[in-house]
């Protein structure tokens, strides 16, 4: 599990498909169909369960769409109106915005650096030690959203968790401290269970890249003098500008959706507005107060959002390689 | 952490003091380096020890819970009080695990075996050929993974609702088949693109058709590569939230284990013993098959950004 990322076994060897594909000579109609032949029942899954969808989204975002239209299907036509609402409730700006946002910053900014220590730390051990360490920051990663939060949620758990019984054993508080309530405390440990869940990832492909930064440029510049933090700063960060680009907007995308994290903890079903971020408040809107179009109309600037970075991710996976 | 360079010693335990009558220069230099490598040793022990115990900490105290007769009572201890297995003898019987562990394999199943034919027929297209629109396509896919989940399931609720298919398993496995489609076909691509295409041209000149050469050379050189996206695929249907707590809302017999747990928490106390019990059984499965697929997984994850 020492996770010498196959470099993707992919693309660049392999990558020179024939024009057509099919054996040379023969350019039949149907070795011309075969690729769309081939494409079309995932074509046809992805139109309909992914992209129509989309658009649907968009369109229910422009309607004032409740239990009533559901059920009649008809639609209800009310132009910006949702989105004039979304922007104008100081829920957003007070709320949600710097819940999402902040959020994001810090938890990326948390995997990115406990992730690239790791894998420094993981890059100086022998075989043995890798691979035990290795082996349980697997664990943290394959731990289920859904499992992983309520045994965080145990952990901190007002009455009885251990954390509070902890504190109060060594006498730093008198009586048990709910720390979901407090919307900071509440985020504290979204972020604990994110950072968590999430820098694994970051460490086993930088640990990859690190293996691949050539040894000889490590020890000409500890020769010349140079010591580790510099070695870090001025040979591995520029050798691995791809992979910590890619890491830190995979990151970013997944921090920016959190979900089942923030919805399964006390509180965070909508239950404490303090706690709300993008996606929950869309959700809760949606399916608590059945107001779906009003809810689309958050879903769609959240996707906006997400769309946003994608694009920058895509353009830098672009650079690296034709598609 | 002072170097970078793999150390072969990592044992907290002092390296050995350096013997033999050699010059006294030399040996204060060595006696020094070796201090240096001891501290930096020990440093990088304690390192481990923090970073175990901070990765596996969740993980202990979810199996310590389960095990333990009286999680939940207060004043636990790391170790269970009083060991048993009557939480997951609840979960499994009265908790109604049997039946949520029975309809998330059913799902997974289907899932699995839908999302990994159609993933491979259409990577082969976007590996093998090319045609028009073959980057639009996959930079379709590609974006297509990022969109939030949050944004479908309302579409989505209202035309599964359409279709009659709320509160039923085939709902949920026709959104999870679509759900992990997009990451298969990117990832199963890297794989199609590493057979070597003389290999295919060899079936050619040996008479062989497409078909032919699809079963015969292709199909079982990519095999492994189809294993990994299946876990992949079987690991997302069991773990998805959203939509199977948005779709089955109603109808608590066909829950997934996923969204099964939320019946352990009362309105004012929570089963831990049981919601832990439950956990577990839920993350072995996942655990097991995270293993086999780790490394397919990264590596698909950044298909293409890595440089080796």
């Amino acid at each position: 599990m020492t996770s010498t990322i196959q470099v993707p076994t992919s693309a660049r060897g392999a990558e020179s498909p024939r024009a057509g594909g099919g054996p040379v000579q023969r350019r039949s109609p149907i070795t011309r169909l075969r690729p769309w032949l081939l494409l079309a029942p995932a074509l046809a899954v992805l139109a309909v369960l992914l992209l129509w969808p989309l658009v649907r989204v968009f369109l229910f975002s422009l309607q004032d769409y409740g239990l009533r239209e559901i059920v009649s299907g008809e639609p209800n036509w009310i132009g910006i109106d949702n989105y004039l609402e979304v922007f104008t409730d100081p829920t957003l700006w007070t709320v949600v915005l710097p819940n999402t946002v902040g959020f994001a910053v810090l938890a990326v900014a948390g995997t990115v650096a406990l992730g690239t220590a790791v894998a420094v730390l993981m890059a100086s051990l022998g075989p043995f030690w890798r691979t035990i360490v290795g082996s349980a920051i697997m664990i943290a990663w394959a731990m289920p959203a859904v499992t992983g939060t309520y045994v965080w949620v145990w952990i901190f758990d007002a009455d009885r968790g251990i954390f509070n019984e902890t504190l109060q054993a060594l006498g730093l508080q008198d009586e048990p401290v709910n720390w979901f309530t407090n919307r900071y405390t509440f985020y504290a440990i979204v972020l604990l269970n994110v950072v968590h869940h999430g820098f694994p990832f970051v460490a086993i492909t930088i640990l990859a890249g690190l293996l691949g930064v050539p040894k000889e440029m490590l020890e000409a510049a500890e020769m010349d003098g140079a010591g580790p933090w510099r070695r870090f700063w001025r040979i591995i960060v520029p050798n691995l500008k791809q992979v910590f680009a890619v890491v830190i907007i995979l990151s970013t995308i997944w921090d920016f959706k959190v979900f089942a994290q923030v919805y399964l903890m006390p509180g965070g079903s909508g239950s404490n507005r303090e706690a709300l971020n993008l996606g929950v408040w869309s959700y809760v809107e949606s399916f608590g107060q059945n107001r779906y179009g009003f809810g689309s109309a958050i879903a769609v600037l959240l996707t906006l959002v997400l769309l946003a970075i994608t694009v920058v991710y895509v353009r830098t996976m672009l650079k690296e390689e034709e598609l | 952490m002072s170097t970078v360079t793999p150390a072969t010693d990592v044992a907290p335990a002092a390296s050995a003091v350096v013997d033999g009558p050699a010059d006294e220069t030399r040996r204060i230099a060595r006696s020094r380096r070796s201090a240096r490598k001891t501290r930096a040793a020990a440093l990088k022990a304690v390192l481990v020890v923090l970073l175990l115990a901070f990765t596996l900490f969740p993980a202990f105290w979810m199996l310590s819970s389960a095990f333990d007769a009286k999680a939940g009572t207060g004043g636990q201890t790391l170790l269970p009080r009083e060991f048993t297995f009557d939480n997951f003898a609840y979960v499994l019987t009265e908790g109604g695990f049997d039946v949520f562990l029975r309809n998330s394999a059913i799902v997974a199943l289907v899932t699995v075996l839908a999302s990994a034919l159609l993933a491979l027929l259409a990577s082969v297209a976007v590996a093998r050929f090319r045609f028009r629109s073959r980057t639009a396509i996959l930079l379709m896919i590609l974006i297509v993974q990022m969109v939030p989940l949050e944004a479908l399931v309302i579409p989505l609720f209202v035309q599964v609702r359409d279709l009659g298919l709320l509160n039923t398993l085939l709902g949920l496995m026709v959104v999870y088949v679509a759900l992990s489609l997009p990451f298969g076909i990117w990832m199963l691509r890297g794989f199609v693109a590493a057979v070597p295409v003389e290999l295919e041209e060899a079936a050619y000149i040996d008479g062989a058709s497409w078909g032919r050469m699809f079963r015969s050379v292709l199909l079982p050189l990519v095999m492994p590569g189809l294993v990994a996206t299946s876990v992949f695929s079987f690991i997302t249907a069991w773990n998805e939230f959203i939509f199977a707590m948005t779709l089955l809302g109603g109808a608590s017999e066909n829950y997934t284990v996923a969204i099964g747990l939320k019946q352990f928490f009362g309105e004012h106390t929570n089963e831990w013993g049981y919601i832990m019990a439950a956990s577990t059984i839920i993350t072995i499965p996942v655990m097991i098959f995270f293993v086999i697929v780790q490394r397919r997984l990264s590596a698909g994850l950044v298909a293409g950004a890595v440089k080796g």
